[in-house]
């Protein structure tokens, strides 16, 4: 799996929001995605741009404020140009491709794995919904990678 | 007819402020004042804490410097265990804090400020943004986006963490640095020290074009203050205090620069959270002063590493010893960048950086406890008392831009005097009253901060708040 970039983000203080930081921790160990690189992140900032440009694949995985909590879903990210209310605290992910590509003239495929939030409460720990979900995030991301599940 | 201007929020600083100025009956400008709008409370939340917590702790004081409250807090932790951190633990302090001036310096240069420069003042605010730089000037935004990353990675390699890592404690630090992990840093520091050496270029061909800004961005006499080595050289970590004045004459050199209230008054006033604190000596509200890299560079006599030091010496001979205006710090950040990324090849050249012996331990053997390091904005105090089990008592912090507030305030009525004219408020008008501001890049709690465009609300009211003239952006 050389090549192969994964990025949980989001807040691991707020319930939920910390599904990516979740799912990164188990994925850094799944031996089906041994040399890849796994990161966890608060929040998709420009220095992630060129770990993206020069990836072969960029699965993201965050918290998602629509849909069914606990429900997971897949879409493909285009890079999209940056304008000045996109970007404030953090860049979505189609500016942060829209940056790596402007930045350094290649993006590889870029997909986000988003799982529906059921509470973005203070703390460390996952609602029991999303608890349970969690199983589902990491082989939906393995999934991606090994080529079984495409968006 | 007294009316006041009103700047909220300011944009493109780390946290949340406002500007008021204050128009006479004339429509001149008879005052301005920066207002700090946040309050955080971190001395008071770390009361009943233990003490060994507390580095941790104060590290979410800031997501952009949390080093710099890492280190000064388990400095004033290590003066509470009445311990020595052993030397290679002192090494790795170094490091990481030499790693986070580069990052937060690259964030002020070029995410914060690089837009106003490259495209002067009077820009479209649409275009005023490091997206902006990047069409323009992509080399530019690349170095930018690559230096902020490069420190970063540092201090995640060191601390497991790029922000709020842990990894400093009191006696040391948690684990000793593997070769593996050093040559990473190594190999990835040429291509920072070019991106500087990039940048350092570009900024003294551009800043011809602001000549008149440099004369009216904070241009005034003041004191300066910040740590220098035994050779009198720029010190992030220990050393001793130095005080100039705005000739460049030593006001004070403090071998130990702990017992701050002898020297330092901070005082309170009803607009502003911030502290304002000023130079015992020269009383208050005289007793102005200023921290941070274009201190740093006035109080020392050299860098202490060699591209750095010729640099330094090419700034004196444009600038003269110790320059006054407050825009200068852009180039002072610049010159500190290549400085910390010379350190950092020295301090990781050293065999003795791998030492496996990194902390030492102890109990509570004091009831108080100072540290003292510089932050990438200025000298940063943390002092702490203890009862007998370790528990904090009190906490006292002093930030860099508590030190800066006097002057912030002054540069901004400066520029408020200069450029706001009339009742009739225009976008190059505010942008320069931000800019001024910018250039101390204040560090306002700083778990925040904005880039590019955000919300601005400015508001001119007559005295009986009937608004006179109102700017949305």
């Amino acid at each position: 799996m050389t090549g192969v970039l994964v990025v949980g983000y989001g807040n691991s203080l707020r319930t939920d929001d910390g599904v990516g930081w979740h799912a990164a921790g188990l994925l850094a160990t799944d031996p089906r995605l041994e040399g890849a690189q796994v990161l966890a992140r608060h929040q998709l900032t420009p220095e992630l741009a060129a770990d993206i440009s020069q990836a072969s694949l960029v699965v993201l995985v965050d918290a998602a404020t629509a849909g069914d909590p606990g429900s997971v879903s897949v879409r493909q990210i285009r890079p999209r140009p940056a304008t000045p209310t996109t970007w404030s605290h953090h860049l979505d992910p189609e500016t942060m491709a829209g940056l790596a590509e402007t930045l350094y003239g290649a993006v590889p495929p870029i997909v986000l794995v988003s799982a529906a939030a059921s509470s973005f409460a203070e703390g460390d720990r996952l609602s029991d919904t999303l608890q349970r979900a969690l199983p589902e995030v990491v082989e939906v991301v393995a999934g991606v990678i090994t080529g079984e599940h495409r968006p | 007819m007294a009316r006041e201007i009103v700047i909220d929020p300011v944009t493109r600083i780390e946290g949340h402020a406002k500007i008021t100025i204050q128009l006479d009956d004339d429509g001149q400008v008879a005052d301005a004042r920066f207002h700090v709008t946040q309050f955080r409370g971190f001395e008071r939340i770390c009361q009943g804490r233990p003490v060994h917590e507390l580095p941790s702790i104060m590290a979410r004081i800031c997501g952009i410097c949390p080093v710099s409250h890492l280190i000064a807090s388990a400095k004033a932790c290590d003066q509470i265990l009445a311990t020595e951190p052993p030397p290679a633990s002192v090494d790795l302090r170094r490091v990481m804090n030499l790693a986070q001036v580069v990052q937060s310096h690259a964030l002020s240069f070029f995410h914060l400020s690089s837009p106003d420069l490259l495209f002067g003042f009077d820009a479209e605010p649409g275009g005023r943004h490091l997206f902006g730089v990047l069409g323009a000037n992509p080399q530019l935004a690349r170095d930018g986006v690559g230096l902020r990353r490069f420190g970063q990675q540092v201090i995640e390699s060191l601390g497991g963490k790029r922000i709020h890592p842990g990894w400093v404690v009191p006696g040391g630090v948690a684990s000793p640095l593997e070769a593996d992990t050093r040559d990473q840093i190594l190999a990835a520091l040429p291509e920072a020290r070019a991106a500087t050496e990039r940048a350092l270029g570009w900024y003294k061909m551009s800043v011809q074009r602001f000549a008149e800004e440099a004369a009216r961005f904070g241009d005034f006499p003041s004191a300066f203050m910040g740590l220098v080595g035994p050779d009198g050289s720029v010190e992030h970590y220990d050393g001793t205090l130095r005080v100039v004045g705005a000739d460049g004459a030593i006001l004070a050199e403090r071998a130990d620069p702990r017992p701050y209230w002898e020297y330092l008054g901070e005082a309170v006033e009803p607009w502003s959270y911030l502290k304002s604190a000023y130079w015992k000596d020269l009383g208050y509200p005289g007793g102005v002063y200023r921290v941070g890299p274009l201190a740093r560079l006035n109080v020392a006599d050299r860098m202490g590493t060699p591209r750095a030091d010729a640099e330094l010496e090419e700034y004196r001979g444009r600038l003269g010893r110790t320059p006054g205006s407050s825009f200068h710090y852009h180039h002072a950040r610049l010159i500190e960048i290549l400085s910390c990324l010379e350190r950092l090849e020295e301090l990781l050249g050293s065999p003795d950086i791998l030492s496996p012996q990194v902390r030492s331990h102890a109990g509570i053997n004091r009831d108080e406890g100072i540290g003292v390091a510089e932050a990438p904005r200025g000298t940063l105090l943390h002092h702490y008392r203890v009862d007998g089990d370790g528990i904090v008592q009190w906490a006292n912090l002093v930030i860099a831009t508590g030190h800066n507030n006097l002057a912030m305030n002054k540069s901004v009525a400066q520029v408020a005097r200069h450029y706001v004219k009339a009742d009739r408020l225009t976008e190059p008008m505010l942008n320069r009253v931000e800019a001024v501001i910018r250039c101390y890049d204040p560090c306002l709690s700083c778990s925040t901060h904005a880039i590019g465009q955000m919300p601005l609300h400015l508001q001119l009211l007559g005295p009986d708040g009937t608004v006179l003239d109102e700017r949305k952006r």
